[in-house]
């Protein structure tokens, strides 16, 4: 049983790890994600160069970005900054998940942030991404 | 989709531009619809101090790499990087534009990374997103 608490600057601890659950890649995610990015490249619902479809390279980024909310209550922050390392192709059928790690939390300008490296991967453990973020937490 | 070709890549290429529109509704598609959302729930995103909801950030990744799936193909989807900064907030309804610049080729490994500057706007001008986004030759 996980027991939710708000999430803080002061309570956020450098060098805490996450771990989200897993999802199972389905062609229906895979279509809305493409309708909300308006991208509706022919290799996501048909064949690809890697065989079979693929999903859009950024589609597993929200499974990241909310690792932190499989421990904490977040109720607004604003993303500063992303980066991703595209290592293998995400396909339908995969069954995925992302691990991460707060390497570092800062202040500027009175604003505080925080910084998470993750890598999302396959049921074998091959990683697919990798990359790491930067969002800014909103002081209630 | 035709993709680029080794020989036809050179330094201060402009690859063709993408016009998005985060509508509500593709937000709330991105996004899922969610209680004290700035991204799906107005009345909260204004008690934060904006004017309406937010598109997520991260939508500006999707468009990039849209952009440079569309340029690269299978060297985008697997060895692509991207680094981008979130600059401006991106309003559900805003019209946004991609656009990238061919600024580095380097050899890797028997492989040509090439190395994009990338860019989004508003449609007022301003600059939302900035960065830069690379992947392999075919």
């Amino acid at each position: 049983m996980i027991e939710f608490k708000p999430l803080t600057y002061e309570s956020l601890q450098v060098g805490e790890e996450f771990v989200s659950d897993t999802q199972l890649v389905t062609p229906e995610d895979v279509e809305t994600y493409a309708f909300a990015v308006e991208d509706e490249h022919p290799w996501f619902s048909g064949d690809s160069p890697f065989g079979g479809p693929v999903a859009p390279p950024t589609m597993l980024g929200n499974q990241a970005l909310r690792l932190r909310h499989s421990r904490y209550i977040v109720r607004a922050g604003l993303h500063a900054k992303m980066e991703f390392h595209f290592l293998e192709p995400i396909r339908h059928g995969m069954r995925v998940r992302s691990r991460g790690r707060v390497i570092d939390k800062y202040e500027r300008r009175g604003k505080p942030y925080m910084v998470t490296e993750f890598v999302t991967e396959d049921e074998q453990g091959t990683v697919l991404v990798r990359g790491q973020f930067t969002q800014m937490l909103f002081r209630d | 989709m035709d993709t680029v070709t080794a020989g036809a890549v050179s330094i201060g290429q402009e690859l063709p531009s993408l016009s998005r529109h985060p509508t509500q509704r593709r937000i709330d598609a991105y996004s899922t619809v969610r209680a004290h959302s700035i991204h799906s729930d107005e009345a909260w995103a204004q008690a934060k101090g904006f004017r309406t909801c937010l598109a997520q950030g991260m939508m500006s990744t999707a468009y990039v790499s849209d952009m440079m799936t569309r340029f690269l193909g299978a060297g985008f989807v697997k060895g692509g990087r991207m680094s981008i900064a979130f600059v401006k907030p991106v309003y559900a309804g805003d019209r946004l534009t991609v656009r990238g610049v061919v600024k580095d080729k380097r050899e890797v490994e028997g492989r040509t990374r090439v190395v994009v500057e990338v860019t989004c706007t508003n449609q007022h001008g301003q600059q939302i997103a900035i960065g830069t986004a690379s992947g392999f030759l075919p």
